[in-house]
């Protein structure tokens, strides 16, 4: 048996280290194909991992910025959420402060009707006592008067009748902010709504003996869909007025027409004639302002609101139909016409 | 319907000096007029006295004018009698309050004179 000694070991390896090495020493490694394959492999190896490499680094670099660029997002948005929270909180006290405000308003609109309410009553009250003793004494219905006392007297009543209409307008003040939401349209009779009207003014136009025509056509008026108290106020104004600047013996006429009525959207035409002061050339166009009063009918009534034909054109307006005038012409009375048309149907919103 | 009886008025208000003055005119005309100075009184007097026309204020001392208006027209025998309003009041809910209750008419005193109540009176009463 040839058991291997210490020197048999070594040197095995010895020589198999020689048969290894000696390629190398001798540089005769270069005839070994596998050298060269090796060789080859071995530097495409070095330049992949070196890419990997970069390209690792790079991403590494990128998901570092990535997190960066997250942490300072949500930097930035907790700091905007810290502004938000204090955003709402102002937005909360404010809403706070609007449903308080809101509700001071209301209490202080309810205050102001009941106030106007109250005060209209209050002052009517004695206005109407003062107009009927005026009345009845002018009238001799207390005793006998003679011609001087009448003619005081009816000044008196003329003058007590400018007081109730200026009481009157403080109704119609609540109504200069209306909107059209708050107008409750519904059919009415006009023919119903004018005769009452002139009623109300025949004392008024007796005192200056002014002649009260009411023209209306020959066949029936159909109903009109309108907000029978605002539109009373429209004709109620037109005809104080008329009655206001016509002198005596003058004539008032309202006339319905219903010439435009087989339109295809049809309407009444109503019109107010006086024959009065007339309106100056240089002020027609701001007869419809609000405050705005002709100089000669501040000349001719120095009380007044300058409010009514203002408030009369927002109303008609608002029933969507146009109100305009006309002063009269020629050789005859002068005098104004104020026109308005109604359309009989509204159209609902 | 004999019209050489003098037709009955009741006037329903509480103000001295405009029930007087209105009673008066009234009574030139040739009214039978009765008064009524709070909505009590009224209600008390209109059943047994059975008026062809009521003037009614609104604003009575104790009950008020629509209560006295309601009461009228729920009682059979007293409904079919015309009711006036007559009053100061004048915001468009007291208006519609009062037809709506039944009222035939509803005049603002300070807008009319005691003449053209006369007139009004002959009108509903045709």
């Amino acid at each position: 048996m040839h058991w291997p000694t210490i020197e048999n070991y070594a040197g095995d390896w010895y020589n198999k280290g020689v048969l290894i090495l000696d390629p190398f020493l001798n540089f005769s490694f270069i005839n070994y194909p596998s050298f060269w394959v090796i060789l080859l492999v071995f530097f495409i190896a070095v330049f992949y991992l070196g890419r990997f490499w970069q390209s690792r680094e790079s991403r590494l670099q990128l998901l570092i910025d990535e997190a960066n660029l997250k942490t300072q997002q949500i930097q930035e948005l907790e700091k905007v959420n810290r502004e938000l929270e204090v955003k709402n909180r102002e937005l909360y006290s404010k809403e706070l402060g609007l449903t308080l405000a809101n509700k001071k308003l209301q209490t202080l609109e309810e205050a102001k009707s009941k106030f106007i309410s109250v005060a209209t009553h209050q002052l009517r009250t004695p206005l109407a006592a003062i107009k009927w003793t005026l009345d009845m004494t002018a009238k001799g219905q207390l005793g006998p008067v003679n011609d001087d006392q009448k003619k005081f007297l009816l000044q008196g009543l003329t003058s007590t009748n400018r007081v109730i209409s200026i009481v009157n307008d403080l109704l119609k003040v609540d109504s200069i902010d209306a909107d059209q939401a708050d107008y409750n349209f519904a059919p009415t009779d006009l023919v119903k709504l004018i005769s009452n009207l002139i009623f109300e003014f025949n004392s008024q136009a007796a005192l200056k003996k002014i002649n009260f025509v009411f023209l209306k056509p020959q066949t029936a008026v159909p109903l009109v869909e309108i907000d029978a108290d605002k539109i009373r106020m429209v004709v109620e104004n037109l005809i104080d007025n008329a009655v206001k600047y016509t002198p005596e013996n003058g004539q008032v006429t309202v006339k319905i027409s219903d010439e435009q009525l087989n339109r295809a959207e049809g309407s009444l035409v109503v019109s107010v004639t006086d024959s009065g002061i007339g309106i100056p050339a240089s002020e027609t166009d701001k007869i419809f302002h609000k405050f705005f009063r002709a100089s000669n009918a501040i000349k001719a009534e120095p009380d007044g609101s300058g409010l009514g034909l203002f408030i009369a054109r927002d109303i008609i307006e608002k029933h969507g139909g146009a109100i305009w005038f006309e002063n009269q012409s020629g050789s005859g009375p002068q005098g104004t016409v104020f026109s308005f048309t109604l359309p009989l149907h509204q159209k609902k919103v | 319907m004999d019209n050489t009886e003098p037709k009955k008025i009741l006037i329903v208000e509480d103000d001295e000096f405009l029930r007087s003055l209105n009673a008066k005119r009234l009574e030139t005309e040739g009214f039978k007029v009765s008064v009524a100075v709070d909505g009590q009184s009224a209600l008390d007097l209109i059943p047994k006295e059975l008026p062809d026309l009521i003037f009614l204020d609104l604003l009575l001392p104790g009950v008020d004018g629509f209560e006295v208006l309601k009461k009228i027209k729920a009682d059979e025998k007293t409904k079919a009698i015309p009711v006036i309003v007559f009053s100061n009041l004048g915001q468009k809910e007291d208006i519609e309050k009062a037809h709506n209750l039944g009222a035939q008419d509803f005049l603002v005193k300070a807008n009319f004179t005691l003449d053209d109540v006369v007139l009004k009176i002959k009108e509903v009463l045709k």
